[in-house]
């Protein structure tokens, strides 16, 4: 039974983000945050968690839309705490914001709890939640929001870094 | 087994909306004024698929255990004269199915007064997102039949009225508080720095037949912890995570009956976000408050208790006596969600920890008023999803109530120790 559910839970991630492509929502789970390091390895990074119920979050949004447009290359990583059945408006969201083309998760599963303390045990789930991870993945944890300014500066210093 | 088989059908259940929409998205991109629209329907597939796990529970004067839940959209009460063994049939409080919220932080509340009247109020969700009506029913016949729901915000406009609390003195007045967003629409108000949201009251002097006119308690709350109400000898006393300065989310008490808003807790936590994450009040046979929350402050981070010496809360110039901040739980398990009942000397905290996989349900108990207490008490541990632990307490019993999806909802026991 485990090991078929491994199999079965490896086909549908390798399914699910055939079929997702770039620019859609990819399924977040206790191993994502591993699968997107590996991405960004020896690259800082920026993950930002938010939710469609969190007031905060879509002016969380809306300044890293405006970062976004004048960053091209914004290492930035999306994960919505919400569920796959609200993927329409978080896309929706997204894309007001003009955020569409960054890589974008959505929690499943049906302890979100589980999620949150595979990203780390100290997070106590208040949104939205910012990860600063430098080129090395020693990372900065953030609650609420950052301003314009704080992550322009931390852009600039991590650039430089490497 | 049982994790395994959820964490499959959960896996298939997400992989088809997302396969779904990205074949919508590779037909034709969505329109702008379908915007809105489609706002509506994810939020609409939200409310009915949300798990209504959250419950309410209370003790009446002759030991039985009430409980409000929601099943298939409907809000059912029944009671219980054996500890949660048995319990009555339930009967729908609402006519019609409604989106009660019942999850996290929302859930239905209910309340016995010593007349053996029961009352239950509870948030309805409305179509846009975080919009809701605060809505309430009573029974006079011993919870055989409910008279039909009344919304309490007398604006009645489609924003967020939620985080409702409830208490009734069993003696003809019953007291409602919630999180309040009119302010946001109201032209004369001015523009602060701080939130638009503030804590509003509805009070009735007829045993909930009628309510007074809807009152402001204060403005500048936090926006989505849940609330608490207690009826003491000045009158009702609301409990809420308050903004302090421009941003300073510690914890406030008011009198419903005028007097200052009381800064009670001092954590120095300043977040530009939603901690989710609110507290609990109870006051003791002899006046005194005892308050449990969660903060993430420069000063201290996790859960807390303390008691604040009676007196009374609605002078302008009240002066808090409050004893200092004990620290609850693991803070490696994520303790969280504390919550506090008492009765006489009696004091019961309850809270739930998470170590990774599982929930914990956890109690802790003082027959002093809250100058001793007992060593922690693991009650009961979850395998799946699991409501905050909630905490009755009278004369004889210490119970605790946790609604979990794998287990079902029980009725936990908490040991009394030596006398």
């Amino acid at each position: 039974m485990k090991r078929l559910a491994a199999a079965l839970l490896f086909l549908w991630l390798a399914l699910g983000a055939a079929a997702v492509g770039a620019g859609e929502l990819r399924p977040f789970t206790a191993d994502s945050l591993t699968a997107i390091r590996h991405t960004f390895a020896g690259r800082p990074f920026i993950l930002t968690l938010w939710s469609l119920t969190c007031h905060h979050c879509v002016k969380e949004l809306q300044t890293l839309g405006r970062l976004a447009r004048s960053e091209r290359n914004l290492p930035l990583v999306i994960v919505s705490t919400d569920t796959p059945a609200e993927a329409p408006e978080i896309r929706a969201a997204l894309k007001r914001f003009g955020l569409e083309r960054f890589d974008t998760w959505v929690f499943v599963d049906a302890v979100p709890e589980r999620l949150r303390y595979s990203i780390d045990p100290s997070w106590r789930g208040e949104l939205p939640r910012s990860y600063l991870f430098d080129s090395a993945h020693r990372r900065e944890a953030h609650s609420g929001m950052l301003s314009e300014a704080q992550l322009r500066n931390w852009l600039r210093q991590n650039r430089q870094a490497r | 087994m049982r994790w395994r088989t959820g964490r499959i059908g959960v896996l298939a259940m997400a992989l088809l909306p997302l396969v779904a929409a990205a074949q919508q998205h590779a037909g034709h991109a969505p329109q702008a004024d379908d915007a809105e629209a489609r706002r509506q329907r994810a939020w609409e597939a939200r409310l009915a698929e949300a798990t209504p796990l959250s419950v309410g529970a209370a003790l009446d004067s002759r030991g039985r255990l009430w409980l409000a839940r929601v099943e298939n959209r409907h809000l059912l009460v029944s009671h219980s004269t054996d500890g949660g063994r048995n319990f009555s049939s339930p009967v729908a409080v609402t006519p019609q199915p409604e989106a009660v919220m019942a999850d996290a932080e929302n859930r239905p509340k209910i309340a016995v007064g010593a007349d053996g009247s029961v009352h239950v109020s509870w948030t309805q969700s409305l179509g846009k997102p975080m919009s809701a009506h605060i809505r309430y029913a009573r029974s006079t016949d011993g919870g055989r039949t409910f008279t039909p729901p009344i919304i309490l915000n007398d604006d009645r406009q489609i924003i967020s009225h939620r985080f409702d609390s409830l208490a009734a003195d069993g003696r003809g007045r019953v007291a409602v508080v919630w999180l309040d967003a009119r302010s946001r629409t109201d032209r004369t108000v001015k523009k602060s720095p701080q939130t638009d949201v503030g804590l509003y009251a509805a009070v009735s002097e007829d045993g909930g037949a009628t309510f007074g006119r809807n009152r402001k308690v204060a403005d500048h709350s936090c926006q989505c912890c849940r609330t608490g109400l207690t009826w003491t000898a000045s009158g009702p006393i609301a409990y809420w995570r308050h903004v302090f300065g421009r941003n300073i989310r510690d914890f406030a008490i008011a009198g419903l009956n005028g007097g200052p808003v009381l800064r009670v807790t001092d954590d120095a936590w300043e977040i530009d976000g939603c901690p989710h994450h609110g507290g609990g009040i109870a006051v003791d046979g002899r006046g005194n408050l005892h308050i449990a929350w969660f903060t993430n402050g420069e000063k201290r981070k996790g859960i807390f208790y303390r008691r604040i010496a009676g007196t009374d809360f609605s002078k302008a110039d009240a002066r808090l006596d409050m004893s200092a901040p004990l620290s609850l739980g693991d803070p490696a398990r994520q303790a969280g969600h504390p919550a506090v009942a008492a009765a006489g000397d009696r004091i019961l905290l309850t809270w739930r920890e998470f170590d990774g996989q599982r929930f914990s349900a956890w109690a802790m108990l003082s027959r002093d008023a809250g100058t001793s207490w007992s060593a922690p008490q693991k009650l009961a541990e979850a395998a799946q999803q699991a409501d905050y632990a909630l905490p009755l307490i009278d004369a004889q019993q210490a119970w605790v109530v946790w609604n979990t999806a794998a287990e079902g909802l029980r009725v936990l026991t908490v040991a009394e120790g030596r006398p």
